[in-house]
C-alpha cells in the first residue's frame, strides 16, 4: 500500500464523463466475463449470474449514458492483480474487470459468482461515471450470502448496509442465478457510496 | 487526515449534477480492504493504427473543418512514475460543437469528415500523442445562455490507474462559468492544456497535457 509523499505530483482532476462517452468504444468481452471474448473457445469457472438493475437519480428517473464499471474476485476469491499473477488459483479465463455505458439507464451485466476473499464476503466493486458528476464507487453483496453479518464494508455502511444488498430473482431457463441491484445515486434511498481517495 | 469521508459539491446552473450527485458524505473505505476498491484494467484493450489522427476519418481522406490540433504529453502517477502502455479514450465536439453520437440532439452541423472519437497507447515513457479539430464550444443551458466551454474529454485505463478527465483550453470566456471548473477551483489551471510551437507538424495549434492519476487508483500496485 501506498502513503501519499509531500513532494507527490498534483492530480489532473477528474472530470465528468459527460453524456456522450462514445458507444462505439464498447468492447464485448468486457460487457459479459463468462466469456474471455466473443467466439473464443474458454470460459470463466463458476456459477453464472446476472447482474441487473437500473441506475436511479434523486427523482427516481433513470440515469441515462451511465458508464458502469464492475470489479470482483473470481470464483475462488481472488482478485487479478499484478499481485496475485502466477497464483494457481487464478483463473485464465477470467480477469474480474468489466465495462458497459448504458443508454437507458438500466443494466444487465453477465458475470459469473464471485468467491469470498479472506475477511470478506462476495462482492462486486461497482463505479459510477456519468453526466454531472465524477466517479461515484461502491460495492454490491449478495442478500443472504455467507460473510455477510461480519464484512467490514457492510459493518462501515451501519443501517444504510441492506441498500448493499442485492436481491436474488431466481434463475433462467441456461441456469443463470438472475440478481437484481439498483444504485440510487441520490435522494432519499441514497446508495452508500465510499471514498475513493486517500483520506 | 480526515475521518469524515468528502461531502461530494454540485455543479451550479448543471441540472444533471443536481440530480445525479449524492448527498450523503461518502463512507470511508475500511482499512485493509481499500485494495478491493482498486480495479485493475486488463492490458486486452486494442487501437487502430490511425486511431491517433482525429482530423481524418481514414488516412488519405480530407481534412475535417476547423483548427487541426495536436496533443503531446505524459501520464505519470503521483509519486512520478511513468504510466506506459495505458489506454487514452478521445472523444470531442467538432468545430461547430456537436457530438457525433446519436444522442447529440443539438440539431448542430455536423462534419462528414470528422468521428471526433479516438484511442492511442501511452508508450514505455508514458508519452501520448494525437491530432483532433479544436472544438467547438456549445450551448448547455439555452435558457440561461450558459455555454460549456471548448473541451476535450479523455478516459485514462492502464493496470490500477484509472482517471476520466477533460483538457480545456486557455483564455477561453466560458471556462469561468463552467460548473465543473467552478468545482475545482484554484486547481481548473492543471486542466488546461499549455500551448507550444507546432514544431512543424501538419497542424495549426499544439498543446502539452501532462496527466497525474491521483488518488488511490494511481500507485496502488506500484
Ligand atoms: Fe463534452
Amino acid at each position: 500500500m501506498t502513503t501519499r509523499q509531500p513532494n507527490a505530483l498534483p492530480a489532473t482532476n477528474e472530470d465528468t464523463s459527460g453524456p456522450y462517452f462514445p458507444i462505439a468504444f464498447a468492447d464485448p468481452a468486457l460487457e459479459d466475463l463468462t466469456c474471455v471474448h466473443p467466439g473464443v473457445v474458454g470460459e470463466a469457472s463458476g456459477t453464472r449470474i446476472i447482474l441487473r438493475g437500473r441506475v436511479l437519480d434523486r427523482h427516481g428517473d433513470l440515469a441515462n449514458g451511465a458508464l458502469l464499471e464492475f470489479w470482483q474476485t473470481n470464483a475462488k476469491g481472488i482478485y487479478r492483480t499484478p499481485a496475485t499473477e502466477g497464483d494457481p488459483a487464478i483463473d485464465p479465463w477470467f480477469h474480474g474487470y468489466g465495462r458497459q455505458r448504458t443508454a437507458t439507464g438500466a443494466y444487465e451485466f453477465r458475470t459469473i459468482m464471485p468467491g469470498a476473499a479472506p475477511g470478506r464476503a462476495p462482492n462486486i466493486t461497482i463505479t459510477v461515471f456519468s453526466d454531472g458528476i465524477n466517479r461515484i464507487v461502491t460495492q454490491m453483496f449478495f442478500a443472504d450470502a455467507d460473510g455477510n453479518d461480519t464484512d467490514p464494508v457492510l459493518k462501515a455502511a451501519g443501517a444504510d448496509a441492506p441498500r448493499l444488498l442485492a436481491r436474488h430473482d431466481g434463475r433462467t431457463a441456461k441456469g443463470e442465478e438472475v440478481y437484481v441491484f439498483d444504485i440510487v445515486m441520490a435522494g432519499p434511498d441514497e446508495t452508500p457510496f465510499f471514498d475513493d481517495l486517500e483520506s | 487526515m480526515t475521518k469524515q469521508g468528502r461531502i461530494l459539491g454540485i455543479g451550479p446552473t448543471d441540472n444533471t449534477s443536481d440530480q445525479r450527485t449524492p448527498r450523503q458524505p461518502l463512507r470511508l473505505i475500511p482499512e485493509g480492504v481499500r485494495d478491493s476498491f482498486v480495479p485493475v484494467v486488463p492490458a486486452t484493450y486494442r487501437t487502430g493504427p490511425h486511431e491517433w489522427d482525429l482530423t481524418r476519418t481514414a488516412p488519405g481522406r480530407p481534412r475535417a473543418q476547423g483548427t487541426a490540433i495536436e496533443v503531446t504529453g505524459t501520464l505519470r502517477s503521483e509519486s512520478g512514475r511513468p504510466v506506459s502502455h495505458a489506454l487514452i479514450e478521445i472523444w470531442n465536439a467538432n468545430t461547430h460543437g456537436r457530438y457525433r453520437h446519436v444522442e447529440d440532439h443539438s440539431g448542430l452541423q455536423l462534419d462528414e469528415n470528422f468521428y471526433g472519437m479516438g484511442r492511442v497507447l501511452t508508450d514505455a515513457a508514458g508519452r501520448y500523442r494525437f491530432w483532433t479539430i479544436s472544438p467547438g464550444a456549445y450551448l448547455a443551458r439555452p435558457d440561461i445562455g450558459r455555454w460549456r466551454p471548448k473541451h476535450i474529454h479523455l478516459s485514462v485505463s492502464g493496470g490500477s490507474a484509472r482517471l476520466i478527465t477533460q483538457m480545456y483550453f486557455p483564455d477561453e470566456p466560458n471556462n469561468a462559468s463552467d460548473p465543473m471548473a467552478i468545482l475545482m477551483g484554484d486547481a481548473f489551471a492543471r486542466n488546461i492544456g499549455t500551448p507550444r510551437d507546432v514544431n512543424g507538424a501538419d497542424v495549426d495549434e499544439a498543446y502539452d497535457f501532462d496527466i497525474v492519476v491521483g488518488g488511490r487508483n494511481a500507485t496502488y500496485f506500484e
